[in-house]
């Protein structure tokens, strides 16, 4: 296989790693696997106001802060599950970085969030959109440089405090 | 105290008094419901979207208030005019777009137009019907496009560039003497120069929509939210006053959020709204079901469509000012997200608490009482923010237009207070 195969796989893998630790609340697994440059964003397109919006967004010590201080929130609980599915991996001419787009669906399994006698352990869609991912390489280990979560969802209920 | 039997837990609690606590029906009894429907949201003036949301001519939004769908355009004269969004034909939806514009036409209508895709049914901007498919042929001198017409409805732009709309022709008051007064906390920031709305998303809720409205009426649950716990809870804090005014509407007072308290927050120093101190909040809770939320740099408009006596949706709207650079912009979103975003630290708290408190309250299930009796006083004997005044002065408001006493919704108001008095 040529390296450019074996970077385009390994990006593939990495993007499923980070499927699993953020799935499984590791989130410095998660962190671990970006650039200390690395921005990560969550977007979604308005057709109500026209607009392309950020639902939030911020640098890899932010989402650390995010992500340390979430015992200290009351949060709905429910697992979320990430069906990801890579879609394309594009290196670039000098095979440094690379972009990626992936196709995901949250699942959410109810465990606390509403009435747990009745609902725990239903499982509803919660989100689907894209993964738009960048890439650079440490160590010829793929890091990500930059994640944009582009929603189609809209309609986010209660929403999450988790990364997405 | 040991745990409650049957009889003690149905017992009014301590030296609770009658209009301190309302009766868990009122939440999800669902002729209560349908009453409020009918005798208050039809009957008031609410907003229902941005005039940024309609920013060139021929532009529109369309939405449902008190189950009518309504449709907002702007004309050609820039003037921005509501509709029901039937057509008088046949009641069909005219448009069933979210957002969009009439500049080009459609497949069924031209351009310019507002057109039924049904039977092609024609009207202009201001909801004259102009042209009927086939009309002498079908109608002979019967019907004509003069005897028929959208149906318009009373629509106001005011306070920041809000479009305010009610079902209600006969109603004796404008938006501003319907706010009463509620707005001047804020009106100046929200006047001083175009505002747009950059935030928008919705939940649906399974809450009744006065849970919600409670919620941003109360600041007792700041022990809710690990960020309000750690950037307020300081003397201006416990300052601040719950201000009532006509027709039930509350106004928060303002005072300084120390962000830099929380980790990995900044000062909001940097940038805020005119007329606003850097880093200040001003709140109103306005009657029946629509929050403005001034808070540093970015504006918050909550507004409800009850769509059960169980069921609420929510349309979050964040807003700066028309005028921002994309840095000041980017600041604003950040600011508006962190807390208030669908994925920040408070909206989903406060969310996750409200349907929570309404999975207790399902219907038929025993009614309960739900407080509403704090009476937290300051060293001068003026209330705190941890007063509840301002989920009293609702509920006061609330029982009027519904003639029901809150705390026994089987009861008239005129009884209820005659219960109070003995």
């Amino acid at each position: 296989m040529s390296e450019s195969m074996n970077k385009q796989v390994a990006i593939s893998n990495v993007i499923y790693k980070a499927s699993l630790f953020l799935d499984e609340h590791r989130w410095d697994d998660w962190l671990n696997l970006c650039h200390e440059d690395f921005y990560y964003a969550i977007k979604a397109f308005s057709p109500e106001i026209n607009y392309d919006m950020i639902y939030m967004d911020g640098n890899r010590e932010d989402m650390r802060s995010i992500t340390d201080m979430l015992p200290k929130h009351n949060s709905d609980n429910s697992p979320l599950a990430r069906h990801t599915v890579v879609y394309t991996v594009e290196m670039d001419e000098s095979q440094d970085t690379a972009t990626a787009v992936s196709s995901f669906a949250v699942y959410k399994t109810e465990l606390d969030g509403i009435n747990s006698h009745a609902l725990a352990g239903e499982s509803n869609i919660f989100l689907v959109g894209k993964y738009r991912d960048k890439f650079g390489f440490e160590n010829g280990e793929p890091r990500f440089i930059e994640r944009v979560v582009q929603l189609d969802t809209r309609r986010l209920d209660k929403g999450s405090h988790f990364p997405i | 105290m040991p745990a409650r039997n049957a009889k003690q837990w149905d017992k009014i609690p301590g030296k609770i008094e009658s209009g301190e606590y309302v009766d868990s029906r009122i939440y999800s009894d669902r002729n209560i419901f349908e009453e409020e429907i009918s005798k208050i949201f039809k009957k008031v003036w609410t907003p229902v979207c941005h005039e940024s949301e309609l920013s060139e001519p021929y532009s529109f939004r369309t939405m449902t208030v008190a189950r009518e769908p309504v449709m907002v355009v702007r004309g050609a004269d820039n003037q921005i005019r509501a509709f029901l969004n039937v057509c008088p034909h046949r009641g069909n939806m005219i448009e069933n777009r979210p957002s969009g514009s009439f500049e080009q036409g459609s497949p069924s209508g031209a351009p310019k137009h507002m057109t039924c895709m049904f039977h092609a049914w024609q009207f202009d901007m201001k909801g004259n019907c102009v042209h009927i498919s086939r009309g002498s042929e079908g109608y002979q001198d019967r019907l004509a496009c003069s005897d028929v017409g959208l149906r318009r409805l009373r629509c106001e732009v005011k306070y920041g560039g809000f479009v305010w709309v009610t079902l209600n022709d006969a109603i004796d008051q404008t938006v501003e003497e319907w706010a009463g007064g509620a707005f001047d906390c804020m009106e100046k920031s929200l006047n001083s120069e175009p505002l747009e709305v950059f935030h928008y998303h919705k939940a649906i809720i399974p809450c009744n929509y006065k849970l919600w409205h409670d919620t941003n009426s109360e600041f007792y649950h700041d022990y809710l939210h690990y960020h309000n716990r750690i950037t307020g809870f300081n003397d201006s804090y416990f300052a601040r006053k719950n201000i009532g005014f006509d027709n039930g509407h509350v106004n928060v007072g303002s005072f300084e959020v120390q962000y830099d308290q929380y980790e990995g927050f900044e000062s909001r120093e940097e940038l805020s709204f005119p007329h606003l101190p850097n880093n200040h909040w001003e709140m109103i809770d306005f009657f029946p079901g629509v929050n403005f939320n001034l808070r540093g740099s970015a504006l918050r408009c909550d507004i409800m469509t009850p769509l059960g006596p169980d069921k609420v949706m929510i349309e979050f709207r964040g807003l700066g000012l028309k005028s921002d650079t994309p840095e000041e912009r980017l600041i604003r979103q950040r600011h508006h997200n962190s807390i208030w975003g669908p994925f920040g630290r408070n909206l989903h708290e406060d969310l996750l608490a409200v349907t929570t408190q309404q999975a207790t309250m399902s219907e038929f299930a025993d009614k309960r009482r739900i407080l509403h009796g704090r009476h937290e006083l300051d060293a001068d004997g003026d209330p705190t923010i941890h007063d509840e005044e301002g989920m009293r002065h609702f509920y006061d408001a609330w029982g009027r237009w519904m003639d029901r006493w809150p705390g026994d919704p089987e009861l008239s108001f005129e009884e209820g207070q005659k219960r109070e008095a003995a």
